[in-house]
């Protein structure tokens, strides 16, 4: 997965070719997933209808923001071309430290709490991302290696600080994960916001086309006077500050902070983000295909768990779902650039 | 009673991204580097003092500093020097060897010595036991052992099977089993090669199957040692078997901390969690394994119908104790070969000083 150094711009050919409708559309991975996703659904549906009910979509909503935030910040640093590993330790570290701030604040009432532990989650989340890129610009370091670095320091002093034991007990917490306007609890409806915005920001301004463009070819981005260095440095910084919120709303639904919380989301967030139609290589991505590929993800899960199938198959899913996006990639015809 | 590589309790351990080998490697010289500080106590180093080392699992697990403090207590007590290693988060032969061969140069330079070592792999380790024995080290199991017991002194551990078996009865009792009535119970698990998993599963279900016909498991799921999937697996369950249908969920069993975590959270959550007053019906009875404090807590609320808790301070009691007799002694007579402690069952009702004793410290 290490990212290649000089990334050829890929031409960006305006789809020469005079396509039918039907012919875009499967040609759309977006459009493709989307297909894709009806049909895991309607297939674990007609199993058990239970699926379809309203608590069980409730249920997977709760697992899909668990998920969709580490894959949104991956999202902007695989369009720059790097990889961010960090992000599951990243979020189990600031749930624990959210955690520990949380329970000596307790006699302040429950939204000071909140609110406060919200902001401490951020802050470790935007320190890690800090931490990369100084790994990164100053000590020379590989995405890969600077970031796999903070996921073990982050994993470690999660166990370091909390002995190995989750910390605190916060059944308010709790309670706001539930399902407040129809299946969406406030903290849902907070995530998709965050979503929403982030899709905006990588595709319409002017941060989002420099992500990309670094992606392709950072030699030209930097000819151009464009400072990369920064730019890199703010990607890293969000990646972490959204792990940091995820981490937060872990603890929400743990009602603690658990050290192993965060342990080995990373991978199933960059799998959502291949799924989606990102190239590892950079230059290319689309939040949108981020998005369902977690909900591909977040359905497969729990519907093998309503289906009370091994949960040993889940990892096989997964794995056949990467291979089959990656491949459908690959067979395109005329990759276009997504700029 | 052996412990697998993926060690339940918390299952904090386990790792299955090919990148970690790269850190252990790292995480396993840094250990190298803090064993010569040690803690071993420099007092009064009177040339026959008794030295026992002890090379655990994961050392930052409250298991195991539970475990510690009860070693410590029984060596300062009896005047032995006590040697205390293990790499603090992994639970991995690979982080665990070279400890131990640094372990074992260290016993040769002070003896009277003896070993108590907890493997983190029964095959792996074996090689390093041989050596120590070889060196002339009384060398001890403890929590999980060796694959060849014949030349370890002695092996002291909790007892997985019979923790099931309490489970099962403690959970029928919340549940207010009555003989002819169907109840419905799943159980979350860590991962399906835990061995403490494997056995506290075998003892419940036998228990089950002795005396409970009427309890059904309609449920098994794999936490991967994360506690956000316990609590997904388990929200999962109380939307398949919702209260009021015909397969309503009556009783969890949590098999380790993750899945007591997890399934606490997704009880509270969906207003399913029995209190301290009353567990009547359209509630779920949850009895969860291990005394971590927060665990401890949620039991005292009524959330736990009751905790399964090992007993690791006596566990390194009792291996201290049998050290220094062996090496007093200079024979095998007194100690017995395997020592298997009974897990206890801990309730809301249980005296507050029984929760003090058994819950795990923290460092």
């Amino acid at each position: 997965m290490s990212r290649a150094v000089s990334e050829v711009v890929s031409p960006s050919s305006n789809e020469g070719e005079p396509a039918s409708w039907a012919r875009r559309l499967v040609g759309n991975q977006q459009f493709m997933l989307f297909v894709v996703f009806v049909a895991i659904f309607a297939f674990f549906t007609f199993n058990d209808s239970v699926f379809a009910s309203v608590s069980e979509i409730g249920n997977n909503i709760t697992d899909f923001s668990t998920l969709v935030l580490l894959a949104v910040g991956e999202t902007f640093v695989i369009a720059t071309g790097g990889i961010d590993l960090s992000v599951g330790g990243t979020s189990g570290f600031a749930g624990v430290v959210g955690a520990i701030a949380m329970e000596h604040l307790a006699p302040h009432g429950e939204w000071v709490v909140l609110g406060v532990g919200t902001l401490v989650c951020l802050g470790v989340g935007i320190g890690i991302g800090l931490i990369n890129a100084v790994l990164m610009h100053y000590a020379r370091l590989v995405p890969f290696v600077a970031t796999l670095v903070t996921m073990g320091a982050a994993e470690g002093m999660s166990l370091v600080l909390t002995g190995g034991a989750p910390v605190g007990s916060n059944f308010g917490a709790i309670t706001l994960t539930e399902p407040k306007i129809s299946v969406f609890s406030y903290p849902d409806i907070i995530i998709i916001l965050i979503t929403v915005v982030a899709g905006l920001y990588l595709h319409y301004s002017k941060f989002g086309r420099y992500t990309f463009a670094i992606g392709s070819n950072s030699f030209a981005v930097r000819a151009v006077g464009v400072n990369v260095r920064r730019h890199l440095t703010w990607v890293y910084v969000l990646s972490g500050a959204l792990a940091g919120l995820t981490g937060m709303f872990i603890y929400m639904r743990l009602g603690s902070g658990a050290p192993s919380a965060g342990v080995g989301t990373e991978l199933v967030a960059i799998a959502a983000v291949v799924i989606g139609g990102a190239r590892l290589t950079g230059g290319s991505a689309q939040l949108s295909g981020t998005v369902l590929g977690a909900m591909i993800l977040t359905i497969v899960s729990s519907g093998l768990i309503i289906m009370n199938v091994s949960p040993n198959f889940n990892q096989v899913a997964v794995a056949i779902l990467i291979a089959l996006a990656a491949t459908f990639q690959a067979l395109r015809k005329g990759s276009r650039a997504d700029v | 009673m052996k412990r697998d590589q993926v060690r339940s309790s918390s299952g904090r351990r386990t790792r299955f991204a090919g990148a970690k080998a790269v850190l252990s490697g790292a995480l396993a010289v840094s250990s190298l580097a803090l064993i010569s500080v040690g803690s071993a106590t420099a007092a009064s180093a009177s040339a026959k003092k008794i030295t026992v080392a002890f090379v655990v699992g994961a050392e930052a697990d409250p298991f195991f500093i539970s475990m510690n403090a009860g070693a410590q207590a029984e060596a300062t007590k009896l005047g032995v020097n006590l040697i205390w290693q293990g790499n603090p988060s992994q639970y991995s032969p690979s982080t665990q060897i070279p400890i131990v061969q640094q372990v074992i140069s260290q016993l040769q330079s002070s003896k009277p010595s003896a070993l108590v070592l907890g493997p983190t792999d029964p095959k792996a380790l074996q090689p390093y036991v041989n050596q120590a024995i070889k060196a002339g080290i009384p060398t001890f199991n403890v929590d999980s052992s060796v694959a060849n017991l014949k030349k370890v002194v002695s092996f002291v551990t909790g007892n997985n099977a019979q923790g099931g078996a309490a489970a099962a009865d403690a959970l029928a009792t919340a549940m207010g089993y009555k003989a002819g009535k169907k109840y419905n119970v799943a159980v979350g698990m860590t991962s399906p090669t835990a061995t403490t998993n494997v056995l506290r599963f075998q003892g419940f279900k036998a228990e089950v199957a002795k005396k409970y016909p009427g309890i059904k498991i309609v449920a098994e799921a794999y936490s991967q040692s994360s506690p956000t999937t316990a609590n997904s697996n388990i929200q999962g369950w109380l939307t398949k078997y919702s209260q009021g249908s015909s397969t309503a969920l009556n009783g969890i069993f949590a098999i380790d901390g993750t899945n007591a975590e997890g399934a606490a959270s997704a009880l509270q959550a969906a207003g399913l969690a029995c209190s301290a007053t009353s567990c009547g019906s359209g509630k779920v009875a949850l009895v969860g394994y291990d005394a971590y404090n927060t665990n401890v807590a949620l039991l005292q609320q009524g959330i736990f119908a009751a905790l399964i808790a090992q007993d690791p301070a006596k566990e390194g009691m009792l291996s201290v104790l049998n050290a220094y007799n062996f090496l007093t002694h200079h024979k095998v007579k007194g100690i017995k070969h395997l020592i298997t402690l009974p897990n206890v069952t801990l309730t809301p009702k249980s005296p507050a000083a029984l929760l003090t004793k058994y819950t795990y410290q923290t460092a």
